[in-house]
């Protein structure tokens, strides 16, 4: 493209914008999309072993109440990135957007601490993905989740560190624009893998 | 975007930058022309990697008790045979030819992303070597291109088999194809962007040429299919590293949870490795029989058929594993769908040479010769979804008949169509016409030399997948013949490569529109300019290039599209 420019011959987006939604947008849904299947493939396994076990549900032997304010403290953090920093960016506020993105990445980091102390008290009660078939299943579909937050960390982190360089602005900010989009990802397929995971076995009794 | 923001100076004398050189153009190239350049030669590389390995098949299996491989290395050089020849060659082609060819049919001027174009090569060319480098460490994938559990987790923990020590050859499958699935997602959403978001005016979606739009039908099965063979592949990793359960049978895993996610995105797989076939061959018939395709809207939309329809027909790969019998009737019914819109293609592409003026230039020979193989495969493979008929000749060699006939027979000959008709806009150089046509020949009867006899062999009870066999099973004619069939279409293969490289240094000059053809790609140079379009066309039917060749009769004027 830029052989084009050097010649003054204009690129292609700026002969025809027919507006909507930017290319780098669209790539990031489809990347979502692609994501979003690897776990319904992973959860999908879940339950097919699970009922190809005798479908009797399977029960971790800890408590829910842990994982669950966990949970909370993970979808309330899409809101300060979202309420906070974005809304902020748009209308030019830096202080809003540094805030905004420092708020989620600590109740982020808060939830993957909380999922490291839950797998710990697991193992030491001797419950391993070696264990048994349930262990497997349960380490290997929150940990591969637990794996998004953390690349969705770093993400945002880096965002956090231009963001306090000044690179963003009210017209450009595509950086922020595509972790905010992982971010809800996280934390939007977390719903479905706490729902099969913890709430499942619940309605079964 | 890589924007060099070097100015021209040529008053000052600059050192030349790396970036500058003809190597370091390539090498740092993120136009989608020299990317889609640099898949294509990679895939044909590998090409005749695969091609050596089923070689050395057909050789051990030319006479019986063959001494040429031992059963270990014949397993690694069929399941690498297979392998190499789907995702290393197969898929990297057409990538690479959607990646020149679609951004110059729709009238723009890179793909949207170029510099992740470039990455998606470079992934694919350092999976192919790593699995490649498997052979170096005497430790190739020797389980099948399908990679069935527990034969890949022989000797982890619990699961006992021969051997019994875990080897490190699955791990290079596994990990070879998660990285290939990585380009090819890159390489998917990038189309799908490009095809949705830089479209020249006025070229609507019911305008675009029909290979743009089976590149956009594979480019979502890619994006859809790929997820399921990255998640069965992660979990074998897994069971095999971290000594957790999935596939093991001793500890309430499934064998079975293998079959279906891989599957799942297996039957995907093979429309991924057909679709863009079917489009190349939409292309080409049109312009060596002067008529625009027929039924444009079937073609177009039976393609979407087909996309959806591969998504419920996977477990007709599992009919032998003992599936309820509800479900083998539900999978055999889906797959008999699925031949319908298949039929209509070829109706389409009947229809279309029907009474026109036809050229049996190379392009369009090896365009009908793919009409003509991919029907056979087609038909044997609705045979295959006859359960009961599959019990008899599943995992026989009437199965890599069918399998042969629509990979070779179908997108091969596609892949040759293509570069016979694209050849002369890549380089500016026409190939040998003589040539192409001896190579054409040549294919056509190696191809049913070889694969044919597969049928006869399949009914008789020859199993796949065996390194050798008794002399007293009466198989022995039909293997040798077989191995002369094999011989015959490597000679093809050389005579394309003599035919490639005399072409490329002393061809006959091709002009910007040597088939008088249709579309935009036509309407630049030959090669086109790094920037494609000096002002960007804009469109006003299915044919553009063929209404500013001839005003008068333009299809806008005819036809309301
Ligand atoms: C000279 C051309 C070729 C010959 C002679 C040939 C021969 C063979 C033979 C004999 C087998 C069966 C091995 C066995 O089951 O023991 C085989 C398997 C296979 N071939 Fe080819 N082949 C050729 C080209 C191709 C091409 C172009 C493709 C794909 C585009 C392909 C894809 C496959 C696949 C997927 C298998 C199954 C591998 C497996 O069982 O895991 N072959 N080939
Ligand atoms: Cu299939």
């Amino acid at each position: 493209m830029s052989v084009a420019y050097r010649e003054g011959i204009p690129a292609l987006e700026q002969v025809h914008d027919e507006g909507g939604r930017s290319v780098g947008w669209w790539g990031m849904m489809f990347f979502i999309a692609s994501e979003a299947l690897i776990f319904a493939n992973l959860i999908a396994a879940y339950l097919y072993l699970e009922i190809r076990q005798g479908g009797h549900g399977w029960r971790l032997p800890s408590e829910i109440w842990y994982p669950l304010i966990n949970t909370v403290i993970l979808l309330g953090s899409s809101a300060p990135i979202h309420y906070i920093a974005a809304k902020g960016i748009e209308k030019g506020s830096q202080r809003r957007l540094i805030w905004g993105l420092l708020a989620t990445i600590v109740m982020g980091a808060i939830f993957l601490g909380g999922q490291v102390y839950e797998y710990s008290s697991l193992i030491s009660e001797g419950f391993t993905p070696q264990s048994q078939l349930f262990g497997s299943a349960f380490f290997t579909l929150t940990g591969f989740h637990g794996l998004h937050v953390t690349v969705g960390l770093i993400f945002l982190l880096i965002v956090f560190v231009r963001a306090l360089n000044g690179h963003f602005t009210k017209e450009r900010h595509f950086a922020f624009q595509a972790g905010e989009m992982y971010w809800h990802f996280v934390d939007a397929v977390w719903v479905f893998v706490f729902s099969i995971v913890y709430l499942l076995p619940l309605l079964r009794g | 975007m890589a924007t060099s923001t070097i100015v021209e100076r040529p008053a000052l004398v600059r050192q030349k930058r790396f970036s500058e050189t003809y190597i370091g153009q390539w090498l740092t190239t993120t136009d989608h022309k020299k990317i889609g350049i640099m898949y294509m030669v990679t895939a044909f590389f590998f090409f005749v990697v695969g091609g050596l390995e089923a070689l050395l098949i057909r050789t051990q299996l030319a006479l019986p008790d063959g001494k040429v491989l031992d059963p270990q290395t014949y397993n690694e050089i069929f399941t690498m045979h297979g392998t190499t020849m789907i995702f290393l060659f197969v898929m990297p082609m057409f990538t690479g030819l959607g990646n020149y060819v679609v951004p110059l049919m729709i009238g723009a001027r890179d793909m949207a992303f170029p510099r992740l174009n470039a990455f998606g090569y470079w992934i694919v060319l350092f999976g192919g070597l790593f699995l490649q480098s498997s052979f170096v460490f005497h430790a190739a994938p020797d389980s099948g291109w399908f990679a069935y559990a527990p034969l890949t987790e022989c000797g982890v923990q619990g699961v006992n088999c021969i051997p019994a020590t875990p080897s490190i050859n699955m791990d290079f499958w596994a990990l070879g194809v998660l990285l290939l699935g990585i380009s090819s997602i890159a390489g998917a959403l990038n189309f799908v962007v490009t095809i949705f978001k830089l479209r020249a005016p006025g070229m609507t979606i019911n305008r675009m040429p029909l290979f743009v739009w089976m590149t956009l039908v594979t480019s979502f099965l890619l994006l859809f299919a790929l997820p399921s063979l990255t998640a069965a592949s992660g979990l074998l990793l897994l069971d095999r590293h971290l000594g957790t359960h999935f596939y093991q049978a001793a500890f309430n895993g499934d064998p079975l949870l293998w079959q279906h996610l891989f599957w799942s995105f297996g039957h995907p797989e093979v429309y991924i490795l057909i679709l863009p076939a079917f489009g190349i061959v939409s292309e080409v018939l049109p312009v060596f029989s002067r008529k625009p395709i027929f039924g444009y809207t079937f073609v177009a939309w039976s393609g979407v058929a087909i996309g959806f329809l591969s998504f419920t027909v996977w477990a007709h790969h599992m009919f032998a594993v003992g599936l309820p019998v509800v479900a083998q009737a539900f999978f055999a019914t889906s797959t008999t769908l699925i031949a319908i819109p298949t039929a209509v293609k070829i109706f389409n592409w009947l229809a279309t040479i029907y009474g026109g003026k036809l050229s049996f230039k190379t392009p369009m020979l090896f365009a009908l010769g793919f009409v003509a193989m991919f029907l056979i495969g087609g038909l044997n493979g609705v045979a295959l979804a006859i359960v009961p008929f599959d019990y008899q000749v599943t995992d026989s060699y009437f199965v890599i008949a069918h399998l042969h006939y629509v990979l070779f027979g179908g997108a091969v000959f596609a892949i040759f169509a293509a570069i016979f008709y694209w050849f002369p806009k890549m380089t500016g150089k026409l190939l040998n016409e003589r040539l192409g046509q001896i190579q054409f020949w040549l294919m056509l009867i190696g191809v049913n030399v070889t694969f044919f006899p597969m049928h006869i062999l399949g009914l008789l009870g020859m199993p796949r997948r065996i390194y050798t066999y008794a002399p007293d099973l009466g198989w022995n004619e039909l293997n040798l013949l077989e191995t002369v069939g094999a011989f015959i279409i490597a000679a093809a293969i050389l005579v394309f490569l003599f035919n490639f490289v005399t072409s490329l240094r002393q061809g006959q000059p091709a002009g910007s529109d040597p088939w008088d053809a249709f579309t935009l790609e036509w309407d630049t140079a030959s090669p086109p300019e790094p920037y494609n379009f000096k002002t960007i066309p804009v469109v006003r039917s299915r044919r553009p290039f063929y209404d500013k060749k001839n005003p008068e009769t333009a299809d806008w004027k005819v036809a309301v599209h």
